[in-house]
């Protein structure tokens, strides 16, 4: 799979028009803000299809944090944004152990239930009660993409990463796991398991590895499954929709053409 | 400070309770005391391969229930004094156990042992999380298998998400003469997905086998045998010494010029 003339090994399909538009929602998200960190719990009504329990969250928060926490600055005050999510004492107090071993502090629980904010509040943060979000609208209109992921991490398997923008992982993403991106999709390491940029539809994203070996990619409503025989040598690559289907160039000779190609 | 490790791969099979048997028994022979807890609550092993069975009195069920003290429920290993099993009900499931029980538990045990070392069962259900509930370092067993190497990938996100940070490999039962034709993955293929530090390589040997039905670990063996002195090795690692790796392939064309030569001779 080291250029174009591989192209006939690169089993390329189109996939039933999925209506999935991907919605980082449905994750744990961080999102800085004004000088402050807002920890984005996923709220109920999104979560039923793939968050359900606390222990996948919390398991999901630890990933995010483990995955950024070069970039993090030490006492940066945290805002969780826990919405309809219902969160106990303990909970509250095992976020605020999680974020403090990253030197970061819970301050401030916004929250539409009573009883997380009375939890909050007996627990000593600050919280912000907002009334009932108005549950089950998901507004139609296109949204702007969001601020590239940036991660550092191995993205091992059993392990989903899913974002509304463009992906930087920095370190392998190994068979069994899985990224998935509205925007472009990064891997500063090796590529070896699935990868979905543009899955929002736009099929003009691309996905770049150092080492491209995956189980499959996807590209839009593009699959395109890696080739049998394993090349030789590999270089960077990277992967693009044509007509024909997904194709993959040495990074290099793409650029290249991407710049000829320009009028 | 004490140490509280969990041996876990994910799959099962690849040798988990083996090499929590034989590295409890070596890290005793070091001088070491070692409390071994098997969590594998409902399928429990670790007894058997011990030889123990026929002591085990209570369990760590009976500990949880107030039936009996913790110190009643230990089991003394018979050949080394520093070594003592908590042994499973074998009469529960997994859910009769939750992940506060077992942290306090560890906690009671780590006052008196140099070593609490956790048998985790297969999977990564209720009886997994048990098991690492306590854990601060972790053992990954894998055996040079892409089923076997993919759980074990899994497993160590998840630990890695429980927020134990020191966690090393051992690779079990490799056939050096099958990695040499290219018909197993090799120590580096593994290594290079799994990215966690190898403290261990042991090779297959026909003798863990009967070491296990006759419930004597293979380092208790007078005759040394190649996994025996992995095992070995790996206790010493622990125990923070730096032991060279075994060079496998050698020592298996050694062997084989050894009986060609007395063959021929």
């Amino acid at each position: 799979m080291t250029s174009d003339s591989v192209l006939p090994d690169l089993v390329t399909s189109v996939t039933s028009p999925a209506s999935e538009t991907v919605n980082s929602d449905i994750q744990v998200r961080f999102k800085t803000e004004e000088g402050r960190l807002l920890l984005i719990l996923p709220t109920e009504a999104q979560t039923f299809t793939s968050v359900t329990n606390w222990n996948d969250l919390w398991q999901q928060m630890k990933q995010r944090l483990n995955g950024g926490d070069r970039f993090w600055q030490p006492q940066t005050p945290v805002h969780l944004i826990a919405a309809d999510r219902l969160l106990d004492g303990r909970q509250l107090q095992a976020v605020a152990d999680a974020l403090s071993e990253v030197q970061l502090q819970l301050k401030c629980i916004h929250t539409s239930r009573r009883q997380t904010a009375v939890a909050a509040a007996t627990a000593g943060y600050s919280v912000e009660q907002q009334p009932s979000f108005p549950a089950l609208n998901p507004t139609p209109t296109p949204q702007p993409i969001a601020e590239p992921l940036y991660l550092q991490m191995t993205v091992r398997s059993g392990i989903e990463i899913r974002h509304s923008g463009t992906v930087v992982i920095l370190g392998d993403i190994n068979p069994g796991g899985i990224v998935v991106s509205n925007g472009d999709i990064l891997v500063w390491g090796r590529l070896r398991g699935i990868a979905h940029a543009g899955a929002g539809g736009n099929s003009k994203s691309f996905i770049m590895a150092l080492q491209m070996e995956p189980t499959q990619l996807r590209i839009a409503d593009f699959v395109a499954r890696a080739p049998q025989v394993l090349p030789e040598q590999y270089y960077p690559e990277i992967a693009y929709v044509t007509p024909e289907g997904i194709r993959i160039t040495k990074v290099a000779e793409f650029s290249k053409s991407q710049f000829l190609s320009k009028p | 400070m004490s140490r509280i490790i969990v041996t876990t791969s994910g799959k099962g099979g690849v040798g988990k309770t083996t090499v929590t048997a034989n590295i409890g028994m070596a890290l005793a022979r070091l001088g070491r005391k070692v409390v071994l807890v098997d969590a594998d609550f409902g399928l429990r092993n670790l007894d058997l391969l011990l030889g123990l069975e026929n002591r085990v009195v209570y369990t760590a069920v009976e500990v949880f229930s107030g039936e009996c003290r913790l110190e009643q429920a230990l089991v003394r290993d018979k050949r080394e004094s520093g070594l003592v099993l908590l042994p499973a009900a074998q009469n529960r499931t997994k859910e009769a156990v939750n992940p506060d029980q077992m942290k306090q538990l560890v906690a009671d045990l780590t006052k008196v042992y140099d070593y609490v070392v956790i048998d985790c069962p297969a999977g990564i259900e209720m009886g997994f999380k048990n098991a690492v509930a306590a854990a601060e370092e972790a053992l990954i067993v894998t055996t040079p298998e892409i089923a076997a190497v993919r759980d074990a990938d899994r497993v160590v996100g998840l630990l890695e998400a429980q927020g134990v940070k020191r966690i090393h490999l051992i690779l079990n039962r490799l056939r050096p003469a099958m990695v040499q034709v290219n018909d197993m993955m090799s120590v580096q293929d593994v290594q290079e997905l799994l990215a966690i530090p190898l403290i261990g390589v042991v090779p297959e040997d026909e003798r863990v086998i009967v070491s296990t039905n006759r419930g004597e670990p293979l380092v208790l063996a007078e005759t040394p045998s190649m996994a025996g002195i992995a095992f070995d090795n790996i206790a010493r690692r622990l125990e923070g010494e730096t032991v060279e790796f075994m060079d496998l392939e050698a020592a298996q064309n050694g062997l084989f010029s050894r009986i060609r030569n007395w063959l021929f001779g």
